[in-house]
């Protein structure tokens, strides 16, 4: 018994250093002055450095080191801009995907199989190059340069998934939890939004862990909708420096922005699971 | 109902249509005058293109082999979390990590990491590694790879949590009688987990496969389009970028609408079964 439970205590740890190790590879990397970064050694530190990361916060301004021109980066500007995207697409993400979703899940209109299916279906159509068309579309909407068009275009790719597992965990909430709301004499709105939402918490935050996901991982759009510097995101941001020569500041500018999602991250970890579980629960 | 269905529908429709509609032309920023229809003339010269289809084989090879990787990390991680243990708080903190870390710059690190632009310590090695790979599998091959190590780190996580959701939604007693009934481990996996767990495999690979190509895209864009191994989505941005022949582009992108649909119906057919609408 105890051999076996080694066995499962080196899994684990095996499955953590597995996990970690292209991130502590990269933290190891950014800390590091540009001496040690070619005569160090690639896994460990002999001298921490944070330059990469107050090079980070020196404002927009370029500077001229020796004969190369170092360009800096409006990096708070592009925190603001990545928080205000994000905020932006999880609003209008929840706020769409929660009337949808009860209305799928708990009404059940006529056709609310085929709905649902259809609205997760757009996750089949291929975008290798949609962004073509969909600058037209953006335009069109006097969207370009705009935060607003990556609300939108985050919202649209995060809110299937949403959809998907919201409407599966109100299609199996007992319906007596509203009915005895709506004896004592509450609205259908107040009994949905003081009694169902609240219920429904976890698989929210698990909802809203998707489509930070969703906004975190997406590069390409980020930097085809938004031109003007001082508008970008990080991740636009930090792709259109130069990373042959500002290689290490780039990885701590992905490190520094990682920070806060991570917190975000590990403080809900724990309801995201409970979350998907609980639109799991019957088989959604 | 409504908002949702306009946001997504509303978004869609228009490119979806741009795109076959372009694809039935011989649109092209270069070329003289407007498009001209020309009926299913581009998937003709598909079909017959050599190209295309060691194209598609690197794709489904991609897709295969990136979603082999991610489901059997994603299971093993699953499965070692779901069983109680000191460490596990700790562990299933690092096994989120890689998916909670903010993958679209994420990746443009783990990219520079794997081959290295400037003289660091590793770059030699890192150079060897790449020259041994692209020796046998033709250029391009490493930096190819380096992505799609990186979309399993990222994508194993993600299967690993959902599948610890998953095991989590399926009752405990269950697992309670596979023990009683079954010899081996082996057997009790094979027999009871994996069917049980089978639905939600399917969820996360077809999900998977969604963000396999975003990668791709995000790495081609950050790169300035270095990597184009024969991969159908990274030539279809070339094509279109790069040359600007936007009818063809479209064209090889729907090559891949059969494929994704197939996936989409499996996974109904799993997730989603018909025989309860009377519920």
């Amino acid at each position: 018994m105890s051999a076996r439970r080694l066995r499962h205590g080196a899994l684990l740890l095996l499955a953590a250093v597995y996990s970690l190790f292209p991130i502590y590879f990269i933290t190891v990397q950014s800390l590091k002055t540009p001496h040690e970064d070619v005569f160090g050694s690639p896994l460990w530190l002999a001298d921490p450095d944070f330059e990469n990361y107050t090079a980070l916060f020196e404002g927009a301004e370029a500077r001229v080191r020796g004969f190369v021109i170092i360009p800096r980066v409006p990096f708070l500007a592009w925190l603001a801009n990545s928080a205000l995207v994000l905020v932006g697409s999880l609003a209008l993400t929840l706020g769409a995907a929660v009337p949808a979703a009860y209305a799928l899940g708990r009404l059940r209109p006529p056709g609310w199989r085929a709905c649902r299916r259809v609205l997760f279906a757009s996750y089949a159509v291929p975008q290798t190059i949609l962004f073509i068309p969909l600058y037209q579309v953006i335009v069109h909407l006097g969207l370009d340069d705009s935060h607003a068009a990556l609300v939108l275009i985050y919202s649209m790719m995060a809110l299937p998934f949403c959809v998907w597992i919201l409407s599966a965990y109100y299609r199996h909430l007992p319906r007596e939890i509203e009915e005895s709301a709506l004896v004592e004499g509450a609205t259908p709105v107040r009994a949905f939004l003081r009694i169902v939402l609240p219920m429904s918490r976890n698989v929210l935050v698990a909802a809203a862990l998707f489509t930070l996901g969703t906004v975190g991982n997406d590069f390409m759009l980020a930097s085809i909708f938004l031109l003007d510097p001082e508008k970008q995101t990080v991740a636009a941001g930090l792709g259109v420096m130069d990373v042959s020569l500002e290689e290490l500041v780039a990885v701590a500018g992905v490190n520094l922005a990682a920070i806060p999602v991570v917190a975000v991250c590990a403080l809900f970890a724990r309801t995201y699971v409970r979350g998907l579980t609980a639109a799991m629960l019957e088989g959604a | 109902m409504a908002p949702a269905g306009a946001l997504v529908l509303g978004i869609l429709a228009y490119p979806v249509a741009w795109e076959i509609w372009a694809s039935l032309t011989d649109f092209s920023s270069r070329a003289e005058g407007g498009p001209v229809f020309v009926g299913l003339a581009n998937y003709g010269r598909l079909l017959g293109d050599a190209w295309f289809w060691k194209a598609l084989a690197t794709t489904l090879g991609y897709l295969a082999v990136t979603t082999a990787a991610k489901l059997v990390l994603g299971v093993g991680m699953a499965l070692l979390l779901a069983r109680p243990s000191r460490l596990r708080a700790l562990v299933f903190l690092a096994v989120f990590l890689p998916w909670a870390y903010p993958g679209g710059i994420t990746v443009i690190a783990w990219y520079w990491m794997l081959n290295p632009p400037l003289i660091t310590s590793y770059s030699v090695f890192m150079g060897n590694v790449k020259h041994a790979v692209d020796g046998v599998l033709g250029a391009g091959a490493w930096a190819f790879l380096s992505v799609v190590l990186f979309n399993v780190w990222r994508g194993g996580s993600f299967t690993a949590v959902f599948l610890l959701a998953g095991l989590n939604a399926i009752p405990t007693e269950l697992f309670e009688y596979a023990r009683l009934e079954s010899r081996s481990a082996w057997q009790r996996f094979r027999a009871v987990t994996l069917p049980l767990l089978a639905p939600y495999m399917a969820l996360a690979v077809f999900l998977s496969f969604t963000t396999a190509f975003a990668d791709l895209g995000n790495v081609w864009m950050l790169t300035g389009g270095r990597i184009i191994f024969p991969v159908v989505g990274t030539y279809a941005y070339w094509l279109a970028v790069k040359s600007g022949q936007l009818a063809e582009a479209a064209t090889w992108t729907l090559s891949l609408v059969p494929l994704l649909a197939l996936g989409l119906v499996v996974l109904f057919r799993w997730f989603d079964p018909r025989e309860e609408t009377g519920a």
